[in-house]
């Protein structure tokens, strides 16, 4: 049984959507990422998931424990370690004292070796902790006890870069060990370091459940080429070309400029797309053409999660999951110049 | 065992002193200053003065012997509608306040069941009640001393040992409304403003046919008045208010198991 596995889970507040119909598996050892934009309902789903709050609808096994079963999901406890969005204690009392009294509670086997890495002001009173160091204060407490799932709710939050890039390789770390991690988030570039897999999730609906790698593969390549001579768009409608954009060099004010520098123009034109198709094919294409120059990269992520994100998602989301190019709304700005 | 328990019970205990040697001072000053006024000033002509339903209601009438005098100023109000506030103010707090900033989160995430965690939380109220019960009944007891006057020793012990079961009743009343209210200052707000509400209800209603109404409010089932100039106990009414504190805990530890923390 996979350690955290939902279904149809669902939160409503009232009349107020937390989220709905969610039906996922984290499998064991895997860094699952859960993202989505803030409001979104990755803290409801998390809340749920640690039994702070009962599904209205669906329910979900935490470890093989029924979130709905209060004491069977106690049971399983030990092995589960949380890490809240922002982490809260008692003003008053010294780091230390804290330790030692969630110790009591969870067991304690490692925080020594914790402190190492994250090493909040432990003699001091909380009242004095910044922001980053409640955060390490609460990632010793999630790991103290050596849980076997940990459930992290934005767990960079609050920490310096370095300590940030230290979390994300003691996951990585973890994960070899054999733990399993679900992973909160809306920061594309930590997603993508640590995560083999991601869910995303946008007004309270799982939109996307994929690897991180085929959801890059998927969302495809940016390809800038300079070529020679003047060619239009539908010289290069290969398969898998998306969102084309050409342009010839300095064409903007140019065209009716004197015939002799519109000529020197006009020599040469740049296109940029999306690429989704194999190298051969596009490669093949572009060279029947002189190459002046010539970039592919990997799309953004940034890039991919407009799609989820962006203005008027439910086309876009359908478009993505059917594996069919998306509409260039979203660079519109870049687009209309051109094409 | 109790780690939560431990933990809350050190929290307590700065207030706990302070309350405490607050009113062990206050308590004890009384009682020094009790045989001056009840020697200079005229108390049954001065009570004359009042209201008779005044003076019948609040139990003035014993306002001229030493021990009527400290129960009157001491255990009569400040005991019971301050410390018995208190008590509900401070259990209140305790669910409401972790819920409200967050700290319940991590809690929660250990393996203890909510029941367990309000009950230590409750059991930590002991401290305040423990400590002020003992350094008051020190002050009054040297301060009676001092004044060479005699008041049963058995009477002040039994005073504040009855106190417990009321101030607990009051804890356990301070518990349900924190895991029942939607906001700390909300729950605080309730808590303490329903043990005067009750008193205040108790004491008007005392005399009417609607008395038997009065018998919701705690103070029905403790009278310090009574136990210190007349030596009338009343362990009946220790009875009923222990089992309304372990009544009004179940019933908040159920409903803390159920409800969601957000």
């Amino acid at each position: 049984m996979p350690p955290i596995q939902t279904s149809e889970l669902t939160k409503y507040y009232g009349d107020v959507r937390g989220v709905e119909d969610l039906s996922f598996a984290v499998e064991e050892g895997e860094v699952f990422g859960f993202l989505g934009p803030n409001g979104a309902g990755k803290t409801t789903t998390i809340r749920t998931l640690i039994g702070f709050q009962s599904p209205t609808e669906g329910t979900a096994t935490v470890l093989g424990a029924d979130i709905r079963d209060g004491a069977a999901l106690r049971d399983v406890r030990s092995d589960v370690g949380y890490l809240p969005s922002e982490p809260s204690f008692n003003e008053n009392v010294t780091g230390r004292r804290l330790l030692d009294y969630h110790g009591s509670l969870r067991g304690d086997v490692r925080s020594d070796e914790m402190l190492e890495l994250f090493d909040p002001p432990l003699d001091r009173k909380v009242r004095e902790y910044s922001r980053g160091n409640k955060q390490m204060l609460a990632i010793v407490m999630a790991f103290m006890h050596d849980p076997d799932v940990l459930i992290m709710d934005e767990p960079t939050s609050g920490l310096d870069p370095l300590k940030q890039e230290q979390l994300l390789e003691f996951i990585r770390t973890e994960q070899q060990r054999g733990k399993t991690f679900f992973f909160s988030s809306h920061i594309l570039s930590e997603v993508r370091k640590v995560c083999d897999r991601v869910a995303i999730i946008r007004d309270g609906h799982l939109v996307e459940l994929e690897d991180v790698e085929s959801l890059l593969d998927r969302s495809g390549k940016i390809v800038r080429a300079r070529l020679s001579g003047d060619l239009d768009a539908d010289a290069l409608a290969l398969d898998g070309v998306h969102d084309i954009e050409v342009s010839s060099d300095g064409s903007e004010d140019g065209d009716e400029g004197d015939g002799e520098t519109a000529i020197a123009k006009s020599e040469a034109t740049s296109v940029t797309f999306t690429y989704t198709g194999a190298y051969e094919p596009l490669l093949r294409q572009l060279l029947e053409y002189e190459i002046f120059d010539l970039t592919i990269e990997e799309a953004p992520l940034e890039d991919v999660f407009m799609r989820f994100y962006g203005e008027n998602p439910a086309e876009r989301v359908e478009a993505v999951e059917n594996g069919k190019p998306v509409d260039s709304e979203i660079e519109q700005g870049a687009g209309e110049a051109d094409v | 065992m109790f780690e939560t328990a431990r933990f809350e019970s050190e929290r307590l205990v700065p207030a706990s002193a302070v309350i405490g040697l607050g009113l062990a001072a206050f308590g004890g000053m009384m009682t020094l200053i009790a045989p001056g006024i009840l020697g200079d000033v005229d108390i049954a002509a001065l009570l004359e003065q009042y209201p008779s339903v005044m003076v019948e209601e609040m139990g003035l009438g014993h306002m001229g012997t030493i021990e009527g005098f400290i129960a009157l100023e001491l255990y009569e109000y400040v005991w019971l509608l301050g410390l018995g506030a208190y008590v509900a103010y401070t259990a209140a707090g305790s669910i409401a306040g972790d819920v409200e900033t967050g700290r319940m989160d991590t809690l929660l995430a250990a393996p203890i069941a909510r029941w367990r965690l309000l009950v230590e939380k409750y059991l930590a109220l002991l401290t305040p009640i423990v400590v002020v019960n003992v350094v008051v009944f020190v002050g009054v007891t040297g301060a009676v001393q001092v004044i060479e006057e005699t008041i049963p020793v058995a009477d002040l012990v039994a005073v504040h040992v009855l106190s417990i079961p009321y101030l607990l009743a009051c804890g356990a009343f301070g518990m349900l409304v924190s895991v029942a209210a939607p906001r700390r200052i909300l729950a605080e707000g309730v808590a303490a403003g329903t043990i005067i509400g009750t008193f205040l209800f108790e004491m008007l209603l005392s005399n009417t046919d609607l008395a038997w109404l009065g018998g919701i409010a705690p103070m029905r089932y403790y009278d310090p008045l009574a136990i210190l100039t007349e030596s009338t106990y009343d362990p009946v009414g220790g009875v009923v208010l222990c089992s309304a504190a372990v009544v009004l805990l179940a019933g908040s530890a159920w409903l803390f198991g159920e409800v969601d923390v957000q």
